[in-house]
């Protein structure tokens, strides 16, 4: 095999998606297509091929409504009417795949058009929907998201298990709806081992990117609209020895953060652990939840069995629910809860996920239980242990909870989830409760988190369950192949606009990522690095991603040259073990492969790129351009 | 000034002299990197004694002084561990480390 070096050079996916739209909107104006004959643009935002846009003018301003027609039947159809104009872009939503699907528009006058829009098959690795039970009259307009929680995609499903919403981008964590229909999710772009990524993205339904949101300690798990627009993110600052321990608040236009929170102020980082903790990731923080009532943030912590709260304003610590065992006697009396009520039937939950406070303060979670217990001794093997939603009513004054509700644990280890899922309010007896992180090995709950087991295995398997109870029943069960991380229920279209026009945005900053300010002794060769190390550069407008595999144990270094200055980077080529996955997005199959992101941020100029591997450092005939 | 030396010569050290003990492992990229930080060091503070211990050939020690992987650096002044270090460090923090032994 010759040396070589891969160099992918692309732009950001928003200029992909500004350019996008500026030729199909350039066709439009020079076209004036009529509503007899109206432009119909598939996939126009590059990444949801299971979408269409259909555009066309009228002489007066009226009102059209757009129909996607059900496969099966009338009752099936989704319509939605848009606001009234003289050029009219629709977006077209909820297509089915590998179909000829009938897409109608219809005036206030009566006209219509009816167009077929054709669709591809989808990626093979998608996953499929393998057991559903739903109904038209319980799901109405609502398809059910699931986001993902490794190299899978984000995909919806209809209450027939149909497939009509999907990304081809890898995006990452929650998926939620903010209050203007568009949905905020996390970047696709990876930064940082395991799973943090970029930022986060605003998006519509299409598929285009408004805006992303860069955080210099990236975003992971979870993020909150508040009431005035800004949105809560989970983050951390990589300059420090620990990681997913701080909140910030950004500023919904400009992307600037406003406000940050750190856990580290208010919690002793070595008590309490869970069976997942170590010193690195000690709290793992992976939910933030608003209360307006007591102005207050409730966030989940993995790697302490705990969900505490704490004061908006202040940061102070509130209270924690969670089993005290281990924790300092002083913190237990003043922060802890005592269990009343049927106490025989309490259990505290156990490496969690997805705090909700309800309307009357009550707070649920997705208790994983993994583990089950704060010692070694007690631990409860994942194939004898259960998953479940959980709802505790806490009384604040006399510190005393009430366990008021919970779905899962009477169905044991089958909808066992060791890691990620959510819960939601729907309203007084109406829940959802996710369970996506289900992975079996010989028909048992596996040992190990889903995100490392080996699906070339025929004996493994993932799972993701969603299920939904009213007043103690069930009235929708989606089982899905895969692992998905979240899932979140909601109709296609919403009421405000549904596609703005116009350039996407880049807000914030990456961070500077940090130099090795020691460069080892190595003689400078012209060659190229050994073909063994497969090595790939992938340059973004803001960053690049280097890529290259290493045996355990070689010392190396990437450079970036030029006359005036140098860059050094080390590169850890120690295989590492993470004790949590809750995205395997990034993930590598070979733990030789590694990569690193620089973000181009304090880089100025033309640079070489440079390889130190062992004691020779090699050319890689790239140059990397930093503006 | 860096050694390497083993388990009995560990035992022959002065017990209260201040100096650096890091445990490192052939097969371990991080480790070879602080070896050329170290050699830094060194030579902006000749006269701070750095011992080397191979984590590997040494795993008695290893258990009796609590070092649970590689690289890591245990920092000793009047025969008692002041702090430690573990992974991979940049020289302004070991300098740190060893300026606290002062």
């Amino acid at each position: 095999m010759s040396n070589k070096i891969r160099y992918i050079s692309e732009d950001h996916l928003i200029t992909r998606q500004n350019r996008a739209e500026a030729e199909f909107l350039a066709a439009f104006a020079a076209e004036k297509p009529t509503f007899a004959q109206p432009q119909v643009v598939h996939n126009p935002y590059l990444i949801n091929p299971l979408c269409a846009l259909v555009m066309f003018t009228t002489s007066e301003a009226v009102a059209p409504t757009l129909t996607v027609h059900g496969r099966r039947y009338e009752r099936e159809n989704l319509s939605h009417t848009f606001k009234a104009a003289t050029e009219h872009f629709l977006p077209v939503l909820g297509l089915y795949e590998d179909f000829a699907n009938t897409v109608s528009v219809t005036l206030p006058d009566g006209r219509t058009t009816t167009l077929t829009i054709r669709t591809g098959k989808l990626p093979a690795e998608v996953c499929r929907c393998l057991n559903v039970q739903a109904s038209l009259d319980y799901l109405g307009d609502a398809i059910m998201f699931l986001s993902p929680a490794g190299k899978n995609l984000p995909t919806a499903y209809d209450y027939k298990g149909d497939i009509r919403w999907l990304l081809t981008e890898n995006t990452m964590f929650d998926i939620k709806r903010m209050k203007n229909g568009n949905i905020v999710t996390g970047s696709s772009r990876f930064c940082h081992m395991p799973y943090n990524c970029t930022g986060l993205i605003e998006i519509n339904l299409l598929g285009k990117i408004y805006k992303e949101y860069r955080m210099p300690g990236n975003y992971h798990h979870d993020h909150l609209e508040m009431d005035n627009g800004d949105i809560l993110a989970l983050t951390q600052d990589f300059s420090r020895d620990t990681v997913e321990d701080m909140c910030v608040l950004l500023d919904r236009d400009s992307g600037a953060i406003k406000k940050t929170w750190d856990y580290r102020r208010v919690l002793p980082m070595n008590v309490g652990g869970s069976g997942s903790q170590d010193a690195h990731d000690w709290f793992h923080n992976n939910a933030v939840w608003y209360d307006k009532r007591s102005n207050s943030l409730t966030l989940s912590g993995r790697h302490q069995d705990a969900v505490i709260n704490i004061d908006y304003e202040s940061g102070d610590l509130n209270w924690i629910i969670g089993d005290p065992e281990g924790w300092p006697q002083e913190m237990v009396d003043k922060y802890f809860f005592t269990p009343v009520g049927d106490v025989a039937n309490f259990d505290w939950q156990y490496e969690q996920h997805a705090c909700v406070v309800c309307p009357d303060g009550d707070v649920m979670c997705f208790d994983n239980g993994q583990y089950r217990a704060k010692v070694k001794d007690k631990y409860i093997a994942n194939r004898d242990n259960f998953s479940r939603g959980v709802r505790y009513r806490i009384d604040t004054v006399k510190m005393e909870i009430e366990q008021v509700w919970q779905y899962g644990k009477e169905r044991g280890a089958e909808f066992f989830s060791p890691y990620i899922c959510n819960v939601e309010y729907y309203d007084e007896g109406h829940y959802m409760i996710h369970s996506g992180g289900i992975g079996r090995e010989h028909g048992y709950a596996s040992p190990s988190l889903g995100a490392f087991l080996d699906m070339k295995d025929p004996n493994a398997e993932l799972r993701s369950i969603t299920v939904e109870e009213k007043d103690g029943v069930v009235l929708y069960q989606l089982e899905t192949e895969g692992n998905f991380y979240r899932a979140e229920k909601l109709p296609l279209y919403h009421g405000g606009d549904n596609l703005v026009l116009g350039e996407g945005r880049l807000l914030g900053s990456l961070e500077v990522t940090e130099e090795f300010d020691t460069v080892p002794e190595a003689e400078e060769v012209f060659e190229l690095p050994p073909s063994f190390h497969n090595l790939l550069i992938e340059e973004d407008e803001d960053r690049f991603v280097f890529h290259g595999k290493f045996e355990k144990g070689t010392l190396a270094m990437l450079c970036l040259e030029n006359g005036d200055e140098s860059h050094h980077y080390f590169l850890n080529t120690s295989a590492s073990w993470h004790l949590a996955m809750c995205s395997g997005a990034f993930l590598e199959k070979d733990e030789r492969d590694i990569k690193i992101h620089i973000s181009k941020l304090g880089l100025h100029g033309m640079f070489a790129v440079k390889l130190i591997i062992n004691d020779r450092k090699y050319q890689t005939g790239v140059s990397i351009c930093c503006p | 000034m860096i050694n390497e030396i083993n388990e009995q010569e560990y035992a022959a050290l002065d017990p209260k002299a201040a100096k650096m003990i890091e445990f490192y492992s052939k097969t371990c990229g991080p480790c070879k990197m602080l070896s050329f930080v170290l050699k830094d060091i060194a030579r902006q503070k000749p006269e701070f004694p750095i011992y080397i211990v191979d984590f590997d050939e040494n795993r008695e020690l290893k258990e009796r002084l609590g070092v649970k992987g590689f690289p890591t650096m245990l920092f000793y002044k009047e025969g008692r561990e002041v702090s430690r270090l573990e992974g991979l460090k940049q020289k302004p923090a070991i300098i740190t480390a060893i300026e606290a032994l002062a």
